[in-house]
């Protein structure tokens, strides 16, 4: 088996919830009996919608939250110890960091908590903000900084320690386009330096994009997890094939006209089966046609996760 | 070191903070303002500049106390930084003192300020430094000092708003606690006397670091006066630093 880098058990998170001013109290599952297994070295996604009990798992990951029940190992020690909090980097959600710090005196202060000596700091701030492209900020106060920007400061102080694990509560969510995919870029390259990623998410297309194991989270209780190959790769549902040809060819092609969508000289035609492919393509040659595009169409995760959410 | 770079950061963030530094600026202004008020009392310029100054000293060290010390600990969680610090491999009683050392280095600092801005004014008024104000000034610094840890004390577990008055309440009552003694002496027979002799107990008598009239006046204090207020000052410190940890160290950071 390979090593874990998270390991919980039964991990169990009941809020108490304070109404009526303060004369009633109630009863919030936040988390429900997770058992969970991270490899190490694996970028692993825990997907839910918004009050899945994603920030509770990651939270009590950290030690933020204590739990009601269960356990948690980081990296094989359980996360009491301070010892396995020195190997993780960890970003929260829209990080607020201090507004009255410079990016560079943040990052210095951070360095300074995991016992840094000066010479390393000051070698490994410059190169942090190189990394996540703050260099030219870093003399500027974090008030002055964009959303964006504190985002990647937030990564820069998640990787101070250059830690195994990277925990990550929503890195994208607050991020334009651009930004999500410099972020993207960022996870994938960690990835390559071995080390562990596991982050949460809403948007699905970015578990899809970056992830090797997904954890579906729902109500505060995991209802499946899986490789994004087996949930996603075998799942091809059709393939859709583009072409050019004459009129007068297609005719004489005799296509099922329900699969075939026709547009001046273009022509797409959906086939059931991915064995149909090799044969249509050489009947399109045969026929003087030209292709343009072969695309297998896969269910997205999404629709697993819509799937997985009704059953 | 964790606790010292958390200290110093704290420090960063208090002395960049325009409303701790618009109080010690005022502060001063009022101290040197003595000079003027000293000028109407006939004979008495320099005990009322002492005076003053000392009573401004106290005051505004307070004011800073209470509000920048509250504002400190709630921001944490309010604007959720927090969570970045407390996910680190440091332990939550590191954090807290970290950021009371910082504090009271603020403090330190202000103290000093204005102890300079009374000593020029007495410098100007008698043209000699009266040194004797220093055991005052001292007992003053860790009154402040006992008003912060009150103040973290009470925002680790109420809203800011009743922290700030329960810590006001506690300063009141720590100055009247004598009247408190007496009061129950006095009147043995009523029934809710036990309620004030339990204050009287659990609030600290703040008049023991009071000497403020006894070295404007050079009156004679009770030996050891000074030692005895500095180390009760930081005897309930202690003791409300580890209720403090205590229940910071339960807290779910939600």
């Amino acid at each position: 088996m390979a090593n874990l880098a998270i390991r919980t058990e039964g991990l169990t998170k009941i809020y108490t919830e304070v109404t009526r001013g303060g004369l009633r109290r109630r009863k919030i599952v936040g988390l429900e009996d997770l058992n969970c297994e991270v490899e190490e070295g694996e970028v692993y996604a825990f997907i839910g919608p918004n009050g899945a009990g994603k920030t509770t798992t990651i939270k009590l990951l950290t030690r933020l939250l204590y739990p009601t029940k269960g356990r948690v190992w980081i990296l094989g020690q359980l996360n009491t110890s301070r010892a396995s909090m020195k190997r993780i980097g960890y970003l929260p959600e829209q990080p607020h960091l201090y507004g009255y710090l410079s990016g560079r005196e943040f990052l210095d202060f951070v360095a300074r908590i995991f016992g840094l000596d000066s010479k390393t700091r000051k070698k490994r701030v410059p190169e942090l903000l190189e990394k996540v492209g703050l260099e030219n900020r870093a003399s500027v106060l974090i008030r002055n900084y964009s959303r964006g920007m504190v985002q990647r400061l937030g990564l820069a102080q998640a990787l101070i320690n250059d830690p195994l694990l990277l925990i990550l509560d929503e890195p994208m969510a607050s991020l334009d386009p651009l930004g999500r995919k410099d972020f993207r870029d960022i996870i994938l390259e960690l990835k390559k330096e071995g080390k562990t990623i596991f982050f949460s998410s809403h948007i699905l297309s970015d578990a899809e994009m970056i992830a090797d194991r997904v954890g579906m989270l729902n109500k505060g209780k995991l209802i499946s997890v899986g490789k994004l190959d087996d949930l996603i790769g075998s799942n091809v549902t059709s393939v859709e094939v583009t072409f050019t040809i004459e009129p007068a060819k297609l005719s004489e092609m005799n296509l099922k006209q329900e699969d075939v969508v026709v547009c001046d000289r273009s022509v797409m035609i959906r086939l059931r089966k991915e064995e149909a492919v090799s044969e249509i393509l050489k009947r399109i040659d045969k026929f003087g046609g030209k292709i343009i595009s072969v695309i297998p169409q896969r269910k997205s995760l999404e629709d697993i996760f819509m799937a997985e959410i009704r059953r | 070191m964790r606790v010292w770079a958390v200290s110093l950061n704290t420090f960063k963030e208090t002395i960049r903070n325009r409303v701790m530094v618009n109080i010690l600026i005022f502060a001063i202004g009022l101290i040197l303002l003595s000079l003027v008020i000293g000028d109407w009392s006939m004979g008495q310029q320099v005990k009322v500049i002492k005076d003053f100054g000392l009573s401004a000293m106290s005051l505004f060290g307070l004011l800073i106390a209470i509000f920048i010390g509250i504002r400190l600990m709630v921001q944490e969680f309010e604007q959720r930084t927090i969570y970045v610090i407390a996910s680190k491999p440091i332990h939550r009683w590191e954090i807290l003192l970290g950021k009371y050392l910082g504090l009271g280095i603020t403090l330190a600092v202000n103290v000093i300020f204005m102890s300079l801005a009374l000593w020029g004014a007495d410098l100007f008024m008698e043209g000699k430094i009266d040194f004797g104000l220093a055991p005052a000034i001292l007992l003053i610094y860790i009154e402040i000092l006992l008003v912060v840890m009150l103040a973290l004390f009470f925002s680790s577990f109420v809203s800011p708003n009743l922290s700030a008055i329960f810590t006001i309440l506690v300063f009141i009552i720590g100055h009247l606690s004598a009247f408190l003694r007496d009061y129950v002496q006095l009147h043995p027979e009523n029934s809710y006397n036990w309620v004030l002799k339990l204050i009287y107990w659990v609030v600290p008598n703040l008049e023991m670091l009071n000497i403020k009239m006894a070295v404007v006046e050079h009156l004679e204090r009770p030996p050891h006066a000074v030692t005895y207020g500095f180390f009760y000052g930081i005897g309930y410190i202690l003791i409300l630093l580890v209720f403090t940890v205590a229940i910071f160290n339960k807290k779910d950071f939600k």
